[in-house]
């Protein structure tokens, strides 16, 4: 089954001096007639199929498109060409920017982002112990969460995340989190979800990762798909052309 | 796609609005009163306050004329509160929450009801406090049943400019500074400590103002136990469906590029 159907999907963004302007600046610029505005093209003429059970890992350089591919898959952003087709509910976890209030409980936050990743208020109640229980965090549930470290929180995102029935998982650099037990629990976790037929994007710059874990892998570059295959082949083709980056 | 389909899928949509709504509403309210051994007593505190240094001020003035003053004027507090209260809060919201506004997809309205939500209840704590001077006063509790009729549509009029401000942030990132000016005019230009009568400039220009006509409305029902004119009704329902139909256009245009915009 295709999971993810992309066909000649483009995204512009308008890079210019007059985005976060104050009013008087708004005006002035208006007046003036001149709002010097420059396109970027974060996404040309992708076209892409990711069937259920696989692992495509996204390589490429800074600013190359991987993040915008995964916001518009998501569909946070909007394409300005081409036509998308999604099949399965979608968990994006793009950083750790998922709504975590540091000043709130874990509890509190586990009831927030549980809700932002479409859950029923009743579904995170009869959930909650298991997500706890995954994250391994059963002493912290009234803790708030500036007082967890970085580790706890990845645990906590991710934990949320698998239990939020995605069947399509979008990563932005997060794939192992938490120390060496946690890691390969997550791993496990995901691949058992992938066996089931869910399937996972994971953008990373870590190259042993997408040789570890993914079955195909494609190569970013200014926007569009450089090479798009198996693993084995696009990382060699990817490190022969960028060495300097990929050490 | 049959009919049932749409009415479930419509249905499942609401319930998810309305969930994830209540959720941001109690996460805010918890984060608002974090640390806080007076908890409510603050937000009864605030009016409460400029309830009685208006009074002092007022009451042998302009407020000699105004029958049952107290109520007159608290009640003017309390609504202009909520409307103050949520519009204020709407500037910052879309900066406040950028970060998840680009990380994950969800309805951007449910910023907005949020905020409505948790700031309709502690209105709701402030009505408590009208109706014991209700009491006090003698007036009696009987037009405060009526109130939820007039509190619905204020809601909704509050809510529409809720999304009318949010929206503005994408063009003026200082959108926050130039409300809280406006707001503060807007307060001195609603009679909630004066009354104004018909002939009067002062009136003519109040009839520009939506609060004017929820107000008057309230305060008739509440205060004064009578039916308002339905002229008062008809401004302050058309005022909101103007505000709602603003809102929703200009939210309906920035909605879906809100997260590459911001």
């Amino acid at each position: 089954m295709k999971k993810i159907i992309l066909d000649q999907v483009s995204k512009k963004f308008r890079i210019g001096f007059t985005k976060n302007q104050t009013a008087l600046a708004r005006v002035a610029s208006t007046l003036s007639g001149r709002e010097p505005q420059k396109e970027l093209w974060a996404l040309k003429d992708v076209t892409l199929t990711v069937d259920s059970g696989t692992i495509l890992g996204i390589l490429g350089e800074n600013g190359s498109g991987k993040s915008t591919l995964l916001r518009v898959i998501a569909g946070i952003y909007q394409a300005d060409g081409g036509a998308i087709k999604t099949n399965g509910k979608i968990i994006s976890l793009i950083g750790l920017n998922i709504g975590l209030q540091d000043r709130l409980t874990m509890k509190d936050n586990i009831h927030l982002c549980c809700s932002m990743f479409g859950l029923s208020r009743k579904t995170i109640r009869e959930r909650f112990d298991e997500i706890v229980d995954y994250a391994e965090l059963n002493e912290f549930t009234n803790t708030k969460l500036y007082q967890f470290s970085s580790g706890m929180l990845q645990r906590l995102a991710f934990s949320m995340a698998i239990h939020c029935n995605p069947e399509i998982l979008l990563l932005d650099e997060i794939f192992e989190v938490g120390d060496e037990h946690f890691k390969k629990k997550s791993t496990e976790t995901l691949k058992k979800l992938v066996g089931k037929g869910a399937t996972i994007l994971l953008v990373t710059h870590e190259l042993w990762m997408i040789q570890k874990y993914c079955d195909k892998a494609i190569w970013m570059e200014e926007g569009k798909i450089k090479r798009h295959g198996n693993t084995e082949d696009v990382i060699p083709n990817y490190l022969q052309q960028k060495p300097v980056n990929a050490t | 796609m049959n009919l049932v389909t749409i009415m479930t899928d419509f249905s499942a949509k609401i319930k998810n609005f309305a969930g994830l709504s209540l959720s941001l509403a109690k996460a805010e309210f918890k984060l608002r009163n974090e640390g806080s051994y007076l908890g409510i007593i603050w937000y009864l505190l605030d009016p409460l306050l400029m309830f009685l240094v208006l009074l002092i001020i007022f009451s042998g003035r302009m407020g000699e004329e105004i029958i049952h003053y107290p109520m007159y004027l608290l009640l003017g507090i309390v609504m202009f509160n909520f409307f103050q209260k949520v519009t204020l809060e709407s500037t910052r919201m879309i900066r406040e929450h950028r970060h998840i506004i680009k990380s994950i997809k969800f309805p951007h309205k449910v910023l907005n009801s949020s905020v409505v939500l948790k700031t309709l209840l502690s209105h709701l704590f402030e009505m408590i406090v009208i109706a014991a001077f209700l009491v006090y006063y003698g007036v009696g509790l009987k037009g405060l049943l009526l109130y939820p009729l007039i509190l619905i549509p204020f809601t909704v009029f509050i809510f529409s400019a809720s999304i009318i401000l949010s929206s503005l942030y994408v063009y003026f990132v200082d959108i926050e500074n130039i409300w809280a000016f406006l707001s503060r005019i807007l307060w001195f230009a609603t009679p909630i400590f004066y009354s104004t009568e018909p002939g009067t400039r002062l009136y003519t220009v109040g009839l520009l103002n939506p609060l004017f006509y929820f107000l008057t409305v309230a305060r008739d029902v509440v205060v004064y136990g009578q039916t308002p004119e339905t002229w008062l009704i008809a401004g302050g329902v058309g005022y909101t469906l103007i505000t709602l139909l603003i809102g929703t256009i200009l939210f309906k245009k920035l909605d879906k590029r809100l997260p590459e915009l911001i």
